[in-house]
């Protein structure tokens, strides 16, 4: 057996002839051509608003990367509208693909966009980064090779706001949601944890609306009259402004709690101004107002200089995408689409909400999920997150053990 | 004849293209091929047998989502699936017909556009079976067809012999029968032909081929959507059948060729490639409204000799 | 359940119903007399919600914003209808029957863009002056007092309309063309006028609905989509161009969904196609005698 100070000196014997390595060996390797990424995500209709936030947030990220290029080579991207429909969005891939013949995929604000476009995928076996779709499902039961996520997911969101509310001794829940892919993903990873975090939870009654539905008072109104004791709402994307709205005038959250993911993002409360429900409990992974780090502080100054308004939580993912891919190619060397997934996997990278790792055994990156209470602040002019507390995405992420089964089950 | 000549062309150009053309242009042409198929199916009934099919685009779905939901869901090899698919789509013909054809004709295409928005709001909401809006996706099929060619072969080779099939149908007594019922139903009527019963069959004939297109879908996407089965993709169909000439036979083809090639060139450039497709829709409707192929068809006989046919045959019927 | 839930839940689907019955009144008039289901009437709802919103937001926090946001609204709808009508639609009256109806769905593609290139991706939100703000407790139920809006809105429309066919000439000529017009075009009467004038007051009612909307709910693109297919929907069960069917169908459509999420929440959002389904089967030609 070695003694534990010669181990030392070899360990940094083999850094140093390693960085050596390293430091002759860098300035050597050029790629012979640009990285080119191809964008599908929706740029036309209400859902717009948060495909270009991510789009601006990985142009700056890109505008910085290739001030010194990755290996010499800079990274390019072209853009696809898939107006919110799967079957577009996964002609527009094969175009990409086939075509343009991009070396990365990313998108998609529509989780069942990202679905079909993950099945190509791994089809084709083109990385495929998912940035804004929050369905779990992505990097869970459908999960592969090819494909991952950088933006919080579902279960992440479901077990924190699950977690909050069973520390509030609520027991008895309505669940409304909008009747679509993230509405049911949100809405049964919300109860799954919710059982699990207090198993004593009943469930008074549930109400499923379509999305657009335009006029939900009778379906707030019939809630009220049912009298549980706190509501999950199951609504995102464009359906969130609708929801608060009608809260925010019958009075809701002031009658029965109510939990809601994305309630407090300021995605949802900007566009809102005073029309935005108080008291309603929330999450996300992205505030640009907190916590105040050196490094948000930087990211939000570059970003409001560069396109005029504090980024969202797309604008958030797309930036940190932009440094996955990047790092991910400076790591492997090659433009060989397994030596891309390769290095991606259990990559770590700084971001503006400190070092974000992209979990090796499901490709989901391991986000912080910040939970608070919509609350009226003179300072800004939109609704903020009160009383807000960071959980570290390790807690709230499922298992990669949880993972394994999910992914067997679904065989 | 030159007729001949064209149609021999165009096989040998079929067979040649997946050895000549990029992949991406391999797959485009297979899509162009299967909206073909699905644009003239609705033409037999649209175009030949005179009837406003407003929602041929549920047939069409319910084809594809049989054979996904046979395969994914049931088990099924895909053969069957794919045999399956297009019966049941005609079966859905059947019973959506059965309550269409009594109607007049506007009241006949409002009630099959919103007999076809239940099929569509089941597909979009009975999540364990269809997949909700996420439609199903990376359907499992054997390996030839997972390639390109593969598919491309499937789909050219049934696309051929289910247009071989319609153009039969068209010139077989029953066809001509159903042409003679557009043009005149009470004097039809009179002479004895049951109206109903032939305009039933051709919605099932229709029916029928708008699900083999379905399944070709499947075949080519390995994925289905319920916006296949929504009406705006149906109205599509009609602008395809109009685009090209809804009084010939292959303008729907020219048609779906169209609208398939512009969207895609189209959504590359503008994200307003609606406003595009409206736009050329009413100039359409305006200053050619027998379509590509109608017109040239016109062209070609005003050449050759005095038609029998009137010149603006867009116009005449109300 | 108690008495006094069904009487709140039936109010607040009355509101949601007077919605319905404006816009679908609308499109029941333009089918009746023209005989074109008119496709873009969706459009001209959510251009509606757009031009009210713009309004209100030049007025500023003025309460007589809203009231004027609620008059701009439904005649500019109504003028993009009539130069529609006069300009292109009214040459195509001799045209076979489906090139009226594709021109319409041409017509909705092209409004659904100009939309999206005059206002942007983004969602609009009208907030209705103070006094309108918030909800009154009616029967135990909050309702927002807009919807008292609503509720008085939607009778003066359907008393208007009365008035309008039963009183004036025009409204008894487009009656007549809506019932033979071969008859009234042989009686010497202008036919075409009363077409463009019947349109017009459609897309009037189209832009009214959307105005109207505007301050209860997000403005957005594609908000023209579901209420389309509920408005086909409602017209077809009511009998086609007949405006009390329009009336029957709406209350119909509200009802059900609303009082239904006292009964089975979970699949309260079925409740209106199911009872569609069923009311079609039975009677292919909807409820009312149809105008034709």
């Amino acid at each position: 057996m070695v003694g534990r100070r010669w181990s030392v000196l070899l360990l940094v014997g083999a850094l140093a002839a390693a960085s050596a390595v390293g430091a002759a060996a860098a300035p050597a390797f050029r790629f012979d051509r640009n990285i080119k990424v191809g964008v599908v995500d929706t740029y036309s209709g209400p859902p717009a608003v948060f495909g270009n936030d991510a789009l601006n947030g990985f142009k700056l990220a890109l505008q910085e990367i290739n001030r010194d290029g990755v290996h010499g080579a800079r990274i390019e991207f072209v853009t696809r509208d898939e107006k919110f429909s799967p079957e577009i969005g996964l002609s527009m891939a094969r175009e990409l693909v086939l075509q343009e013949r991009v070396d990365v995929l990313v998108g998609t604000i529509n989780s069942a966009t990202a679905l079909a476009i993950s099945a190509f995928a791994r089809e084709q076996r083109v990385p495929f980064i998912v940035w804004i779709s929050k369905s779990e499902k992505i990097t869970g039961a459908k999960g592969h090779r090819y494909v991952f996520s950088t933006g919080e997911n579902t279960a992440m969101a479901g077990k924190a706001l699950a977690e909050a509310m069973a520390r509030r001794g609520y027991a008895r829940f309505w669940l409304a949601a909008e009747d679509y892919e993230y509405g049911h993903a949100i809405t049964n990873s919300f109860w799954r944890f919710m059982k699990r975090a207090k198993p004593e939870s009943a469930l008074v009654g549930q109400t499923w609306w379509r999305t657009g539905e335009p006029d939900l008072v009778p379906y707030l109104t019939q809630i009220l009259q049912a009298r549980p004791q706190a509501v999950f709402f199951g609504t995102g994307g464009a359906g969130m402004a609708n929801v608060m709205r009608t809260m925010q005038v019958i009075g809701f959250a002031q009658r029965i709690p109510s939990a809601i993911h994305t309630a407090i993002d300021v995605t949802v409360l900007r566009p809102l101004g005073a029309a935005a429900p108080e008291g309603v409990f929330g999450t996300t992974d992205y505030l640009y107002y907190y916590p105040e780090t050196p490094a948000n502080r930087k990211f939000v100054q570059d970003f409001q200089a560069a396109y005029g308004s504090p980024p969202g939580f797309p604008a958030f993912h797309g930036y940190i995408t932009g440094y996955f891919v990047a790092e991910a190619y400076r790591k492997a060397r090659s433009l060989d689409r397994d030596r891309f997934v390769e290095a991606l996997e259990g990559l770590r990278i700084p971001t503006p909400m400190g070092e974000v790792e992209m979990r090796g055994c499901d490709h989901q990156a391991v986000l912080p999920i910040i939970f608070g209470v919509t609350r009226r602040d003179p300072r800004f002019p939109h609704l903020v997150a009160g009383d807000p507390t960071i959980l570290p995405g390790r807690d709230v992420m499922p298992t990669c053990e949880d993972i394994r089964r999910e992914r067997e089950r679904a065989q | 004849m030159s007729g001949r000549v064209l149609l021999g062309l165009a096989l040998a150009a079929l067979a040649a293209a997946p050895a000549v053309l990029p992949p991406f242009f391999v797959y485009l042409l297979a899509l162009v091929l299967v909206t073909g198929l699905l644009a003239t199916s609705l033409n037999l009934v649209l175009g030949y047998g005179g009837l406003y099919q407003f929602h041929h685009g549920v047939f069409y779905g319910i084809g594809a989502y049989t054979a996904a939901v046979g395969i994914t869901r049931l088990g099924w090899p895909a053969w069957l699936a794919f045999l399956v698919g297009p019966l049941a789509a005609g079966l859905a013909g059947l019973v959506i017909g059965f309550f269409c054809v009594r109607l007049s004709r506007l009241y006949f295409g409002m009630l099959q556009l919103s007999l076809g928005s239940f099929v569509w709001i089941v597909a979009l909401r009975w999540y364990p079976v269809t997949g909700g809006d996420n439609g199903i996706h990376g359907i499992p099929l054997p390996p030839v067809l997972q390639t390109l060619p593969g598919a491309y072969a499937l789909v050219a080779g049934a696309v051929v012999a289910s247009l071989a099939a319609l153009w039969a149908v068209v010139r077989s007594p029953f066809g001509l029968t159903l042409q003679a019922i557009r043009d005149n139903p009470q004097r039809s009527e009179v002479m004895g032909v049951d109206v109903r019963a032939h305009q039933l069959a051709a919605i099932v004939l229709a029916a029928f081929f708008a699900g083999v297109a379905g399944v070709l879908y499947v075949a080519l996407e390995r994925s289905v959507f319920p916006s296949m089965l929504f009406w705006v993709l149906s109205l599509e169909i009609l602008v395809m059948c109009l685009l090209g000439g809804w009084f010939t036979f292959s303008g729907p083809l020219v048609g779906a060729a169209v609208v398939v090639g512009l969207r895609t060139l189209a959504g590359r450039y503008t994200e307003y490639w609606t406003l595009v497709l409206g736009v050329l829709l009413i100039l359409l409707i305006f200053f050619l409204p027998e379509g590509i192929m109608g017109h040239l068809q016109q062209r070609w006989n005003a050449h050759r000799a005095p038609s029998a046919r009137p010149a603006t045959a867009g116009d005449v019927r109300g | 359940m108690d008495a006094a839930a069904v009487l709140g839940q039936l109010v607040v689907g009355l509101s949601r119903a007077m919605i319905l019955f404006i816009v679908s009144a609308g499109l029941t008039l333009i089918l009746g007399v023209l005989r074109v289901p008119n496709v873009f009437h969706g459009s001209l709802y959510m251009l509606g919600a757009f031009v009210a919103w713009t309004v209100a937001e030049a007025v500023g926090p003025h309460p007589a914003g809203l009231w004027l946001a609620l008059a701009a609204a439904p005649l500019v709808t109504a003028a993009v209808g009539l130069v529609l009508e006069r300009l292109l639609l009214s040459r195509l009256y001799y045209r076979e029957h489906l090139m009226l109806i594709l021109f319409t769905f041409g017509v909705m593609l092209v409004l659904n863009d100009l939309v999206k290139l005059l206002w942007g991706p983004t969602y609009r939100s009208l907030v209705p002056p103070p006094s309108l703000q918030g909800a009154v407790t009616l029967l135990g139920v909050a309702l927002p007092k807009f919807n008292l809006v609503l509720l008085v809105a939607g009778p003066l429309v359907g008393v208007g309309l009365w008035l309008f066919t039963h009183r004036t000439r025009a409204g008894r000529i487009a009656r007549a063309a809506a019932t033979d017009r071969d008859m009234v075009a042989v009686l010497g009467v202008d036919v075409s006028r009363v077409f463009g004038m019947a349109f017009a007051l459609g897309c009037f009612l189209a832009g009214l609905g959307g105005a109207l909307v505007a301050p209860t709910t997000s403005i957005t693109l594609g908000m023209d989509h579901s209420l389309l297919i509920d408005s086909f929907l409602i017209v077809i069960v009511g009998g086609l161009g007949n405006l009390w069917g329009a009336l029957a169908g709406s209350l119909l459509f509200g009802i059900t969904q609303s009082v239904g999420l006292l009964v089975w929440p979970q699949f309260a959002v079925a409740f209106p196609y199911a009872v569609t389904a069923a009311v079609l089967l039975v009677r292919p030609t909807g409820l009312l005698r149809s105008a034709w």
